[in-house]
């Protein structure tokens, strides 16, 4: 059988522009070779500007982003405020640790502003909450050694707001076009200081 | 077996009263005073340390301690519970926040977690209410962006130096937490045996915008009012929640490294504070 | 940390057992070495992270704060060392603050290689543990299964071969900081060059008794050359099909805010 990580398929790339964030999934859900939807998308928010990307065994995908609303929600009944994106990093991480020995089949990816500073901020994780912080970009999914030759290739420093969205899209839609597993349009949010900008790319459907 | 059996030695009066709390209170009413003020950039605990006979050594003696870097407590009441209360709350900011988040607990947080330590010991079996009140003093960094705490500051009309607290805005924070569970935030207040007449002085002393160095003067003013004893570096206690003591880091080249806000006074800084009053 | 959660781990074996692969774990691959000079300690790593063939991060820290005395390079399983590291951290810091003394370098060893038996290996942390203390100086190995040693040089990882082989040729008893510096960032380039789970830059901590003085990216001999050609797409490349703008200051209007009046406030808590 696959890997429990190749069953459903599934993309997610993250970028830091300039004052602003990119962070972008498929919408594909498949069951090794058959696509089931295409409407399957693998973002998640959990404040102004935090967000979550999740690939990985599409159950686990559903629990754990179900988990972390949950205990989200609590942190902001508890402290009055909203998560900050590097909190939440440090809570995604310390959560997969827990269950080093029976790991929740994902590879998140972190991306948010930072409130005080407006600072971007991105990171991804393996299953078991290694954080990986990046300057750049971050990948995760079954098509992610495609996303990083497309990324490599693709992103440079000081990226505006409309030049980050060109550049995670074509990064994005190159990439899961080269995965059979991965695909069917995508999602792509572009994070700045007060506004969020979500956009529904056209992809191939096959 | 026993514990099956073990009763809250806490129940209620016919009349709704919690005598046990009272008792506790009563304590924390026989204890050595201590005070706490907020000022506009940092906060200042103060106490007397008392000894019994002259042949103790004062100098092995510490009744304000540093909880987390930012964040440091004092008391008045029963000692040894306060020992009790400063690990736990130590283990609680590791365990329930900094284990979890890689950051310390909030002021706010830690004096709510110290709370319920405090509350479950007036409502389990086989144990009596912790017999201190403490002061909390902690500096919080506040998740709002500079510019947006300023532009609030002046839709209020009122120009304040500086931010004056709160988990949002972050600065300097001050709590008192009883036996009870229950919890106050101050700008100045008092515990122990003469916390009436040290919450009038402060009353008359404390003014709006007051900087650090204001208050631990007033602080050593409302204690002489206070005190038994003489005045002196081995005879008070004093912590300050201040600048970030980079000094005091002893790492060089960490990226986002802040020194610890909370540290206490050493003997010879407060005798030249003294000798300014 | 109370432990570890379980919960999983049925669902994982089942699916192993019927041939599933494990999740590949983010690997330090990595060179590690430490090395004692008259006056402190010095330890080094690389910054490549892999996930098996892929270089997962090209510059992450390898060197973890213990305390400001005390800093451990990590090799083996990232996850597993960022975490050892920080729960003996927090331990030790406790610790620290309940005996109103400096932590000591053994003191870390001992809670570390507890730490590490009690896993019985299954906790892949291979830490070279460097600092200096009241007894003095100190650098030790402690490898996963909780075996430890204590030398003058240490290298550790899968580029441990290439950086010992410096040592091997170069060392001497008697170091000054900078001969032990060089020493030590030599140690971690052979490495670097020579061993594919290394790569990238050089990170170096320099432990005295009075401070540690950490040196991120000491040497980067991979800087990557700046790409003489913008890839930067002109604006409406992308055929988008749907665009939804949430702007911070429209929230309000799905929110409505009712001002408490002061009999309708709180009257929870009674006051005896």
């Amino acid at each position: 059988m696959s890997s429990p990580f190749s069953i459903n398929g599934g993309a997610c790339v993250a970028m830091v522009g300039k004052d602003c964030v990119a962070i972008a999934c498929d919408l594909r859900l498949g069951l090794q070779a058959l696509t089931v939807s295409n409407n399957f998308p693998k973002i998640f928010q959990y404040g102004d500007n935090v967000f979550l990307g999740l690939t990985g065994l599409a159950t686990d995908v559903s629990t754990v982003s179900d988990l972390f609303r949950y205990k989200v929600n609590m942190y902001r009944l508890r402290e009055e405020r909203q998560i900050a994106p590097r909190t939440f990093a440090n809570l995604v991480s310390s959560s997969l640790y827990e269950k080093r020995f029976g790991p929740w089949f994902v590879s998140p990816v972190v991306a948010g502003l930072d409130p005080k500073t407006g600072q971007p901020f991105i990171c991804g994780f393996d299953s078991i909450g290694c954080i990986d912080f990046a300057k750049d970009f971050i990948v995760s999914g079954t098509a992610s050694e495609q996303l990083f030759g497309m990324c490599e290739s693709l992103w440079e420093p000081g990226l505006d707001a409309d030049q980050l969205f060109e550049t995670i899209s074509q990064s994005l839609l190159n990439a899961v076009d080269r995965d059979a597993l991965s695909g069917w349009g995508a999602h792509v949010y572009i994070i700045e200081k007060d506004k969020v900008t979500k956009r529904l790319l056209k992809g191939r459907q096959d | 077996m026993a514990d099956r059996y073990s009763f809250s030695l806490t129940t209620f009066s016919p009349s709704g009263k919690l005598v046990q709390i009272e008792y506790a209170l009563n304590a924390v009413n026989q204890g050595v005073t201590a005070l706490g003020i907020k000022a506009t950039n940092g906060i200042v605990l103060a106490t007397e340390k008392k000894s019994s006979s002259p042949l103790a050594d004062p100098s092995s003696l510490s009744k304000i301690s540093l909880i987390t870097p930012n964040i440091g407590m004092v008391y008045s009441g029963m000692g040894p519970d306060y020992r009790v209360l400063v690990d736990r709350a130590r283990k609680v900011s590791h365990t329930g926040y900094k284990r979890i988040y890689n950051e310390y607990p909030p002021t706010r947080i830690l004096v709510q977690d110290v709370a319920r330590v405090m509350q479950e010991a007036t409502q389990s079996g086989g144990v009596r209410p912790y017999g201190v009140s403490l002061l909390i003093a902690g500096w919080d960094e506040g998740i709002l962006p500079e510019e947006e705490i300023e532009a609030k500051e002046g839709e209020e009309g009122k120009k304040l130096s500086g931010k004056t607290g709160g988990i949002l805005k972050g600065g300097p924070m001050l709590y008192q937490v009883d036996p009870s569970g229950s919890y106050f935030p101050w700008k100045a207040t008092a515990i122990g045996k003469s916390a009436t007449t040290a919450k009038t002085f402060l009353e008359k002393r404390y003014t709006e915008g007051l900087e650090l160095e204001d208050a631990v003067h007033i602080a050593l003013l409302t204690l002489k009012e206070t005190i038994e004893g003489e005045m002196n570096g081995e005879t008070i206690e004093i912590g300050i929640v201040g600048p970030p003591a980079d000094h005091l880091l002893g790492v060089e080249g960490v990226e986002g490294a802040v020194g610890p806000r909370f540290r206490k006074l050493t003997p010879q800084e407060i005798e030249d504070y003294l000798t300014n009053l | 940390m109370p432990g570890f959660d379980f919960s999983n781990y049925n669902r994982n074996a089942a699916l192993h057992a019927r041939g599933v692969p494990l999740p590949k774990a983010t690997s330090t691959g990595t060179t590690i070495v430490g090395c004692i000079y008259d006056g402190g300690v010095v330890i080094a790593a690389d910054t490549r992270a892999t996930s098996g063939p892929i270089v997962a991060d090209k510059n992450c820290e390898k060197l973890h704060y213990i305390s400001p005395n005390i800093w451990c390079a990590g090799a083996g399983t990232a996850a597993d060392t960022e975490f050892t590291t920080a729960i003996i951290s927090s331990q030790l810091e406790l610790h620290s603050l309940s005996t109103g003394r400096k932590p000591r370098v053994v003191t870390c060893m001992t809670l570390l290689k507890q730490h590490l038996f009690r896993y019985q290996g299954h906790i892949g942390a291979y830490l070279v543990v460097a600092g200096v203390d009241p007894t003095g100086t100190h650098l030790f190995t402690v490898h996963a299964h909780g075996s430890t040693d204590k030398l003058p040089y240490v290298t550790m990882g899968s580029g441990s071969l290439a950086a010992m082989s410096v040592f091997e040729t170069q060392w001497k008893s008697k170091l000054t900081q900078d001969e032990a510096v060089k020493l030590c960032a030599d140690a971690i380039e052979a490495g670097i060059w020579n061993d594919l789970g290394s790569g990238s830059n050089v990170d170096v901590a320099i432990i005295t008794a009075e401070k540690t003085t950490l040196k991120r990216n000491y040497i980067k001999p991979n800087e990557r050359t700046q790409k003489l050609k913008s890839y930067a797409f002109p604006k409406g490349t992308t055929a988008v099909l749907n665009e939804k703008i949430i702007r911070k200051q429209d929230i309000g209007n799905f929110v409505t805010i009712h001002d408490l009046t002061e009999e309708g406030g709180d009257k929870m808590e009674v006051d005896t």
